[in-house]
């Protein structure tokens, strides 16, 4: 049995004694990365590297992320602005992001919240959940946010490098990160342009189903005014944007009058500003998206420009008429 | 010796109590009736008394595998069946939990009493060592079904450790990791894939979904085999034998002798000879063919699928039984030889087709879902490129099975694959292979599935 044992032990020592330096490696390699996970590990990076810190960010989904221009936006209010929307994701884990923020970097002046039809509802898979791979292992707020959905398990948290398994992804990271292939820069300033005409993943979505219904979902709801609380608390300017969507999809979504009536109720509560999009001229131009929900490079940067417009309107009335039907 | 099997009892409750301790009494139940029966039938020389007792203990075990696994299709059946002549009945199914392992260790049980009431086994006085048998863990939820006269004699001596047994184990289960990792968990994801959206692809897409399948629930079911066979082994056990590479199999009879070996000899000894077997005429060798086919399907499940699946086998089975071809195969194939010859491969690979076919209708929903998949794939999109989502990532999965294929064949004569490659090898070229196939499983892994066979 002794002989037994110490063929096992001598069997495993060189995997424990290798098993967190490699663990440290891939995960370094990773987070250098531009592009893995749709690039949503780069903003993690740079929210834990402390190299935001920028006056104003703006959260929300991917309609924040391919919608808002970072640069434009920074360019003509002339302050440093980082687009930190997450693909695929509700309030819950944009919170997270935005506690994140707070902890490894300066708290910024001003949040534009990108609030969508998505933003209520409860979500339970971990959509991209690479994009936390790096910076999971031990890390307890990872942990807590991302413990109610599917996809992650106590060993992913605790056993160093258990969480890559059959993460060939990762690997394929590693390998070009290690041969300097130039990589595909996904996010600028968190922000990315989609280059791309309208294609059929709404006529897709409509063919399955007639129309779509959000539940709200009442913890998240709590969760978002929480969020506003402390952004007041905290002497952080908060304006929620409602970005445009196009025509045919918004009458895909049957109760989408009452999620903005939610939204202007809560800005009225806390009388934020509330920017809606929802009549405007881009809802109407297809040439402008690239399905119903998202707009293209073209229409993204159409709409900042007008965005902006709106913020520095808004800027110069102080304050006043802050909720806005814009046309 | 005692306190050995002792714990082997606390253990192997803890293992099944993690899944729901409520099952547990069914277990210790099963467990209290059987020792009893034993006994009785020890102390009772009376032939009538002595078959009352034998069929208590058929009737507790397959009542309550009856109730946990049967009832609900039973019950519906009825319905469907008093429909059909025109009287409606009203029955509401119940919301039945099946116990894991229900159809493992009822077998075994009986296999216990079946063989005490033919005096082929002593019954045994020593109720520990005869818990430690009903409940054995490593072999208690998917098997293999062990009988009492191989098992239980192993509990009424002291184990002591052996160093090459150990390694041996340890390499089974390394072995069983792979398979079930690697190969089934992968295949698991486009086999799923393509069963659940099978109206949407093509033929030639739906039969690799079928070949996905047909590897998934072959490394899936013997990757559990070998990891519950090489623990034992840990323990100083000898568990039976439950697959020899079934699908290098020449003809059907021979798939046969080597797949879920535990359970097809199981019917064989308790139902399939005592009817008559093949000793018997023509027309009772059909119908005690179709009884074990058919009752092994069953044995897997309340549906139709299960049960066509079996008949299925018994009539590729039955042309050579009746013309006396079913024991022509009885040494493994290309015996000593690298290659297989071309009639050889001409054979495995019917065979291999004939297998495919008859897993759709097991892993099919329903008949109909199984009948549809069969009317598309031999249709003209047969001949066209197979297209699903994520063909890429399936590529390397194919990669891998071809690896394992070829490493299966090179094993064949071994008791697993692996059990004889690199034996002689230096250490340090043989930690080399079994790093190899540890980084393999890390990097290849797939998402988590349960066991298959749990579900029987």
């Amino acid at each position: 049995m002794r002989k037994f044992i110490n063929k096992i032990l001598f069997f495993i020592l060189p995997v424990m004694l290798l098993i967190y330096p490699i663990d440290y490696l891939i995960s370094n390699y990773i987070s250098e990365s531009e592009d893995h996970a749709m690039g949503e590990t780069k903003v993690w990076k740079d929210i834990y590297s402390g190299k935001i810190n920028s006056g104003l960010v703006v959260y929300g989904s991917s309609r924040a992320w391919v919608q808002f221009s970072s640069k434009m936006i920074e360019d003509s209010l002339n302050i440093s602005t980082y687009n930190l929307g997450i693909d695929g994701h509700n309030f819950k884990l944009q919170y997270f992001r935005h506690k994140e923020l707070l902890r490894f970097n300066k708290k910024p002046k001003k949040i534009i919240m990108s609030v969508d039809i998505f933003t209520l509802q409860k979500k339970t898979d971990l959509y991209n959940h690479q994009q936390f791979l790096p910076f999971m292992l031990w890390n307890e707020s990872i942990k807590d946010y991302t413990s109610s959905y599917t996809g992650f398990s106590t060993y992913d948290f605790n056993i160093p490098l258990y969480r890559y398994k059959g993460s060939l992804n990762s690997i394929k990271t590693v390998i070009y990160t290690l041969i300097r292939r130039e990589p595909e820069i996904k996010r600028i300033k968190g922000y990315s342009a989609i280059v791309g005409n309208w294609n059929n993943d709404f006529y897709n979505a409509k063919s399955k189903n007639d129309f779509y219904e959000i539940k709200i979902d009442s913890a998240t709801v709590n969760l978002f005014e929480k969020f506003i609380n402390e952004c007041k608390n905290n002497d952080i300017e908060l304006s929620l944007v409602f970005s445009p969507e196009f025509i045919e999809g918004q009458h895909y979504v049957r109760n989408r009058k009452e999620l903005i009536s939610k939204y202007q109720n809560l800005a009225n509560k806390y009388n934020l500003q509330f920017l809606d999009y929802s009549n405007s001229e881009i809802c109407f131009q297809k040439q402008y998206y690239y399905n119903a929900q998202h707009l293209n490079k073209n229409g993204s940067e159409l709409f900042t420009k007008l965005l902006i417009k709106d913020l520095k309107v808004n800027e110069k009335m102080n304050g006043e008429f802050r909720n806005k039907k814009v046309l | 010796m005692k306190q050995q099997n002792f714990l082997i009892v606390v253990v192997s409750y803890i293992f099944y109590g993690w899944w729901d301790w409520r099952f547990l009494s069914l277990i210790l139940f099963s467990t209290f009736v059987d020792y009893f029966i034993g006994l009785g039938l020890l102390n009772q020389n009376n032939q009538r008394k002595r078959k009352v007792l034998l069929l208590t203990s058929i009737i507790v075990n397959l009542g309550f595998l009856g109730f946990f696994k049967y009832y609900n299709f039973f019950l519906d059946n009825f319905v469907t069946a008093f429909s059909f002549f025109g009287s409606e009945i009203r029955a509401d199914s119940l919301n039945i939990v099946l116990p894991v392992g229900i159809s493992f260790y009822t077998f075994q049980t009986l296999s216990y009493s079946i063989d005490v009431y033919k005096n082929k086994l002593e019954p045994t006085k020593d109720f520990i060592a005869f818990s430690a048998f009903v409940s054995f863990f490593p072999q208690l939820v998917a098997g293999p079904i062990e009988r009492a006269t191989h098992l239980l004699p192993q509990f009424y001596k002291k184990r002591i450790f052996d160093y090459s047994q150990a390694v041996d184990g340890m390499r089974q289960i390394l072995w069983g990791l792979f398979k079930k990792i690697v190969i089934a968990d992968n295949c698991a994801e486009y086999a799923n894939l393509i069963f659940n959206n099978s109206s949407d692809y093509s033929g030639s897409t739906l039969v690799l979904g079928a070949l996905f399948f047909t590897f998934q629930i072959y490394c899936d079911f013997s990757g559990y085999s070998d990891i519950a066979i090489g623990t034992s082994r840990l323990f100083g056990f000898d568990l039976m034998r439950n697959f020899n590479f079934p699908y290098f199999s020449r003809d059907i009879a021979e798939f046969w002798r080597s797949w879920h070996i535990s359970l097809s000899t199981w019917f064989r000894d308790y139902i399939y000879i005592p009817l008559g077997g093949s000793q018997v005429g023509t027309w009772m060798k059909v119908r005690n063919v179709f009884i074990i086919f058919i009752l092994s399907g069953f044995w897997h499940g309340a549906n139709w699928t299960f049960i066509v699946w079996g008949a299925l086998n018994a009539l590729y089975f039955l042309p050579l039984l009746l013309t006396k071809n079913n024991r022509n195969n009885l040494e493994k194939v290309a015996q000593g030889k690298l290659f297989p010859s071309l009639k050889e491969t001409f054979f495995m690979l019917g065979t291999f087709g004939l297998t495919v076919f008859a897993w759709i209708f097991f892993r099919a929903n329903n008949i109909e879902h199984a009948i549809n998949y069969i009317l598309c794939i031999f249709s003209p999109s047969l001949f066209s490129i197979p297209k699903f989502p994520e063909i890429e990532k399936a590529l390397v999965t194919i990669i891998l099975l071809i690896i394992f294929i070829l490493i299966e064949w090179q094993g064949r004569e071994g008791q697993y694959a692996i059990s004889k490659l690199g034996i002689k090898w230096k250490s340090p070229l043989r930690y080399t292979l079994y790093y190899a196939i540890i980084i393999a499983i890390f990097l290849f892994g797939a998402k988590e599935q349960q066991f298959i066979y749990f579900q029987f």
